[in-house]
C-alpha cells in the first residue's frame, strides 16, 4: 500500500517544484495508469516510491511518502527494492549483466541471498514473465521488447508487491509493446501485484486499468476511474491523448444520440475497447435510420489530392534498390519507389523490415549496393551527404543527437554555414524559422536544457532552416505525448504544400491515419503494399487504426468500412 | 565484420576455469619478457596458436593481429631510424634530420626491431584470449576473488559493456551532423577540430545521461550501500583445472630457471650474434613450451574423456 501526503519536491538547483502538494493513496492490487504532459512530474513521482528521490537525486522534499508503512526518506532504496520494483523507459540502459540469468541474479546478489534461493527465484521469475527460452541468451542480442521483459523479470525476482513502470513501451515497436503490456496485465491479474504504469498511449492499456491519474505541472489534476477521467474535458485539454474510441463516443453523445455500453451494472457509458464501442454503436445505429450511402463517395479510396501527383516529376526515384550490410545482412531487396512533390508518405513496417535502411539512401547516408536512387536528377552515388543535404533534410529520432551548440540560434547558423549560406542571406532565414517554430523566446538559450518537445522543435528547425525539398523523419513521434505529436504532424502537413515532400518512418498507425496520405508498407526488405492510406490501413490486421476496426464491424449499418479516424466516423454518422 | 565482443563459442577453452586462462596468459607474458632470443620468442608466439584455434577465435585474433603487425612495422622502422648502434651499416642517410641527426640504418637495428616485435606479438596474441575467450562475468568474479573491490570491478566491466552502445551513438550523431551539411574532412585544422567537436559534445552528454540512467537502474535493484554481497555463479576449480594450473605455474618457474642457466639470452648490439642452440637447450625449450601449452592439451583431453 502506498500513501502520499502533502508531497512537494524540488530537484536540487530547481526553482520550480517538480511535484507539488501531492496527496495519494494506492491500495494493494490496483492497476494505476499515470499520465499527463511530459515534464508534468510522472517520473519524479515514480522515483519517490522507491526512494530514488531523495536518496539518489537529492533535492528538497517535504511531506510524507509511505510504502507498506515505511517512510521512504528514512529507508534506503536498497531496503525498498524488495517492495517496489522499478522498470525504466530505455531498455538499453537498465540491463547490466552479460546474460539473462546473471541479469536476474543481480538484484538478489546485491541483497546477499544464498545461491540456492537465487537459483529458485530466477526460475520463478523466468516462468512468470514467460521468457524461459531467453535464459542463456546474451542481453545485448535481445530485441527491445525482450529486454524490457528481462528487466521486469529481474525486478520480479526480488518479490516486490508494487511494480512501477516508467514508460516501459515508448522505445518499443508495437509488437514489443504488446508483449510487455501483456506481461504487466497478467502480473496484476494473477499475482495481484500493484501496478503503476506511466504511459502516453492510452488506447491499449486504459481498458485494463482501475484508475487513471493525470499529472500536470507537478500536480494531480484528475484521479479516478478511466471512464470518467477520460471523458472529462479538462483532461483532454491538458494534452492527454484521448483514445479515438472515447473521442468518438463523446461526439456521438454531444449530438444527442444515446450510447449504451452493455454493462448493466455500470452507469458510466464510455466505451473503452473496440468491442464495447462496437456493441454500443450497433445498438445506437439499430434504433436510428441507416447511414446513407452518400458517404461512400466521400471515403472512396482515391481522393483528388492523391491522384494529381502522378503527373508531376518525382523528387525521389528509387530504382531496383538493394542494400547489404558488411555483416551479410541484406536489409533492402529490390525496391522501386517514386516520391512526388506534395506527397506525405508514411513508411511503415515491423522492426528490421528495412525502413531506416531505405530512407538513409535518400540523402546518401547509405549508398546502394545495387540499383540507383535519383534525387532531382542527381544520382546519390555521385554526391556527398553534405551536397544532398541542401535538398533533403533528415531528422533523427533523438533530438539529442542533433544538438550541440551553445544557443538555439547557433544550431541554425551551423547548418547554414555548412551549406555556405552566409550573413545577409542567413539572417532572414533564421528569423523566419525561429518564428515559425515558436522558438524566438529561446533564441539565446542552451538547447539541451530545453524540454523534450522544445528540443524536438529546435532539431527540426535546424534542418528546415535550409529549406530542403524533401524532409525525412525517422520515428519522430516515438514516446511523444499526443499534443506535441499532433502539432508536429500538422506542421509537416503544411510543409509539403509548396511542392515539397514529407517522408515519415513510423509505427504509429493512429498518426498516419490522421495525417499522411500515402502508406508504403515494408516487410523483410520488400514493399508489400504501396498506396493511399485509406486502402492500406483499412482491412489491415496489425496496421489498422482503432476506429477502422470499429467501422468494419458496423458495415452492415451502412458505415463505410474505410473510415480511419474519429472525425471521419462522426461525419459518417451525422 | 568482426565484433570486438565476447561471445560464447562453447569450446573447451571457453569452458575452462578463468584462472587457468589467466595463468596461461601470465605465463606467456612473463616468458615473453624473460627471454631475448628471437628463436624462443618466435616459438613462444607460435605456441599461442593452438589455444586460439581450440577457442575458435581466429577471426577476432586475425583482426587484432592485423593491427599488431602494423604496430610492429612501426617499431621496426622507428628503431632502425633512431638506433645508430650496430656495426653492419646498410644505409647511411646523407642529410641530417633535426634532433635525430643523420640516421644510419644498421642490420642490428632492424633485427632488434624484429626480435622485439616477436615479443609483442606473443603478448598480444595471448591477450586476445583474455578478450574473446573469458566470459566477462567470470573475469569479474575472478577479480573479486582476487580481493579487488567489487565496485571497481563492476564499473570496469560495465564500461566495457557499453562500448558498443557508445560506437552506435557516435555513428548516429555523425550521421545527424552529415545530414546537416557538415563535411568532416573539409577545411583547415581549426575547422576540423570544430567539426569533430560537433560530434564529441553530444556524444559526451549522451554518455553522461546514460551513466545516470544506468546508475539509477542499479540503485533500484539494491546495488551499492550494502556491505555483503553474494555471487550466483561460482568458479569451480575442477580436477582438470587444477592439473592445468599445476603445469602452467611451474612453467614460469622453469623459464626463470632456464634464464638463470643463461639460456635464451641474446645480444643484438654491437654485432648481431649467431643463433645457435645446443641439443639440451632445444630439449629444455621444448619442455618449457609443452608446460605452457598444457592448457589446450589437457582441455582437449578432458573433452575426450567426458565424451566417452
Amino acid at each position: 500500500m502506498i500513501s502520499i501526503r502533502n508531497l512537494t519536491f524540488y530537484y536540487s538547483g530547481g526553482d520550480k517544484p517538480s511535484l507539488r502538494d501531492i496527496n495519494l493513496e494506492i491500495e494493494d492490487g490496483e492497476f494505476v495508469l499515470l499520465t499527463g504532459p511530459s515534464g508534468g512530474g510522472k517520473s519524479s513521482l515514480c522515483r519517490c516510491l522507491n526512494g530514488l528521490i531523495p536518496h539518489f537525486y537529492g533535492g528538497k522534499i517535504t511531506g510524507k511518502v509511505e510504502v507498506n508503512g515505511l517512510d521512504v526518506t528514512k529507508h534506503s532504496t536498497r531496503e525498498l527494492a524488495t517492495m517496489v520494483g522499478m522498470v525504466f523507459q530505455d531498455p538499453e540502459n537498465q540491463l547490466v549483466a552479460m546474460d539473462v540469468d546473471s541479469e536476474l541474479a543481480f538484484g538478489l546478489e546485491n541483497l546477499a541471498f544464498a545461491k540456492e534461493v537465487i537459483a529458485r527465484r530466477i526460475e520463478e521469475a523466468l516462468d512468470t514473465v514467460g521468457i524461459v527460452n531467453l535464459r542463456h541468451r546474451a542481453t545485448s542480442e535481445l530485441s527491445g521488447g525482450e529486454k524490457q521483459r528481462v528487466a521486469i523479470a529481474s525486478v520480479l525476482a526480488l518479490y516486490p508487491d508494487i511494480l512501477v513502470l516508467d514508460e516501459p513501451t515508448s522505445e518499443l515497436d508495437p509488437k514489443g509493446a504488446e508483449d510487455v503490456l501483456n506481461v504487466v496485465e497478467r502480473l496484476n491479474d494473477e499475482l495481484g501485484i500493484t501496478v503503476i504504469l506511466v504511459e502516453h498511449r492510452l488506447d491499449r492499456v486504459v481498458a485494463h486499468s482501475d484508475r487513471v491519474i493525470v499529472l500536470e505541472n507537478g500536480m494531480i489534476i484528475a484521479d479516478g476511474g478511466p471512464r470518467s477521467i477520460l471523458s472529462d474535458g479538462r483532461v483532454s485539454q491538458s494534452g492527454v491523448g484521448i483514445p479515438p474510441i472515447i473521442k468518438l463516443a463523446q461526439a456521438v453523445k454531444s449530438r444527442g444520440m444515446s450510447l449504451r455500453v452493455k454493462r448493466s451494472n455500470l452507469i458510466d457509458d464510455t466505451p473503452l475497447t473496440v468491442k464495447e464501442g462496437r456493441i454500443a454503436l450497433a445498438k445506437t445505429l439499430r434504433h436510428s435510420k441507416p447511414c446513407a450511402s452518400r458517404h461512400s463517395e466521400l471515403f472512396s479510396p482515391v481522393i483528388a489530392s492523391e491522384t494529381k501527383q502522378s503527373h508531376l516529376k518525382p523528387l525521389i526515384e528509387v530504382k531496383n534498390l538493394w542494400h547489404g550490410y558488411p555483416d551479410g545482412f541484406v536489409a533492402v531487396k529490390g525496391i522501386n519507389l517514386k516520391v512526388c512533390p506534395g506527397e506525405f508518405v508514411a513508411i511503415m513496417g515491423r522492426n528490421a523490415s528495412g525502413k531506416t535502411t531505405l530512407v538513409k539512401h535518400f540523402n546518401g547516408l547509405l549508398k546502394p549496393t545495387k540499383g540507383d536512387v535519383i534525387l532531382d536528377d542527381i544520382n546519390t552515388k555521385e554526391a556527398t551527404v553534405a551536397e544532398l543535404s541542401r535538398k533533403v533534410g533528415y531528422v533523427f529520432q533523438n533530438p539529442n543527437d542533433h544538438l550541440f551548440c551553445d544557443t538555439v540560434e547557433e544550431e541554425l547558423t551551423f547548418t547554414l554555414n555548412n551549406l555556405e549560406v552566409k550573413g545577409g542571406e542567413a539572417k532572414p532565414l533564421i528569423n523566419q524559422t525561429l518564428e515559425r517554430f515558436d522558438l524566438m523566446q529561446y533564441r539565446y538559450q542552451y538547447p539541451r536544457f530545453l524540454s523534450g518537445g522544445e528540443k524536438q522543435r529546435v532539431a527540426l528547425a535546424s534542418i528546415l532552416v535550409a529549406q530542403p525539398q524533401v524532409i525525412i523523419l525517422d520515428e519522430p513521434t516515438r514516446g511523444m505525448e499526443y499534443r506535441l505529436k499532433a502539432e508536429l504532424m500538422r506542421f509537416l502537413d503544411q510543409y509539403r504544400i509548396d511542392g515539397r515532400a514529407v517522408i515519415l518512418v513510423t509505427q504509429d498507425v493512429e498518426m498516419v491515419a490522421e495525417f499522411s496520405d500515402r502508406v508504403v508498407l515494408l516487410s523483410e526488405g520488400k514493399i508489400v503494399v504501396d498506396g493511399p492510406k485509406r486502402e492500406v490501413l483499412s482491412r489491415a490486421l496489425l496496421f489498422s487504426p482503432q476506429i477502422n476496426r470499429l467501422a468494419q464491424a458496423l458495415k452492415s449499418y451502412g458505415v463505410p468500412d474505410n473510415i480511419l479516424t474519429a472525425d471521419e466516423m462522426i461525419e459518417a454518422l451525422a | 565484420m568482426v565484433s570486438y565482443k565476447y561471445s560464447d563459442k562453447g569450446t573447451v577453452i571457453h569452458r575452462l576455469n578463468p584462472w587457468c586462462k589467466l595463468a596461461w596468459i601470465a605465463a606467456v607474458f612473463v616468458l615473453a619478457l624473460l627471454f631475448d632470443s628471437p628463436v624462443y620468442l618466435l616459438l613462444l608466439s607460435l605456441s599461442t596458436l593452438p589455444v586460439i584455434l581450440a577457442a575458435k577465435i581466429w577471426k577476432e585474433w586475425l583482426s587484432v593481429m592485423r593491427f599488431a603487425f602494423f604496430l610492429c612495422l612501426l617499431i621496426i622502422v622507428i628503431n632502425a631510424l633512431v638506433s645508430n648502434q650496430g656495426s653492419h651499416v646498410l644505409y647511411q642517410f646523407p642529410v641530417a634530420i633535426p634532433i635525430v641527426g643523420a640516421p644510419r640504418i644498421t642490420l642490428e637495428g632492424i633485427l632488434w626491431g624484429i626480435g622485439n616485435s616477436l615479443r609483442l606479438l606473443a603478448i598480444i596474441s595471448a591477450f586476445t584470449v583474455l578478450m574473446f575467450a573469458i566470459h566477462p562475468d567470470d573475469l569479474m568474479l575472478a577479480m573479486v576473488k582476487a580481493k579487488l573491490p567489487y565496485k571497481s570491478v563492476m564499473v570496469t566491466s560495465l564500461s566495457t559493456k557499453f562500448v558498443p552502445a557508445l560506437i552506435d551513438d557516435a555513428q548516429c550523431i555523425a550521421d545527424a551532423k552529415k545530414s546537416r551539411g557538415l563535411e568532416l574532412d573539409r577545411g583547415g585544422r581549426i575547422q576540423r577540430v570544430k567539426s569533430y567537436a560537433s560530434i564529441a559534445i553530444p556524444l559526451l552528454s549522451n554518455s553522461l545521461d546514460r551513466a545516470v540512467q544506468v546508475a539509477e537502474a542499479m540503485e533500484a535493484r539494491a546495488f551499492g550501500s550494502g556491505e555483503k554481497r553474494t555471487f550466483y555463479k561460482e568458479l569451480k576449480l575442477g580436477k582438470v583445472d587444477i592439473t592445468i594450473l599445476s603445469f602452467v605455474f611451474p612453467s614460469i618457474a622453469f623459464g626463470v630457471f632456464l634464464r638463470c642457466l643463461g639460456q635464451g639470452g641474446y645480444q643484438y648490439y654491437p654485432v648481431v650474434e649467431a643463433v645457435s642452440l645446443t641439443a639440451s637447450e632445444w630439449a629444455m625449450l621444448f619442455v618449457l613450451l609443452l608446460l605452457v601449452n598444457a592448457m589446450p592439451i589437457l582441455a582437449l583431453l578432458k573433452r575426450k574423456v567426458s565424451l566417452d
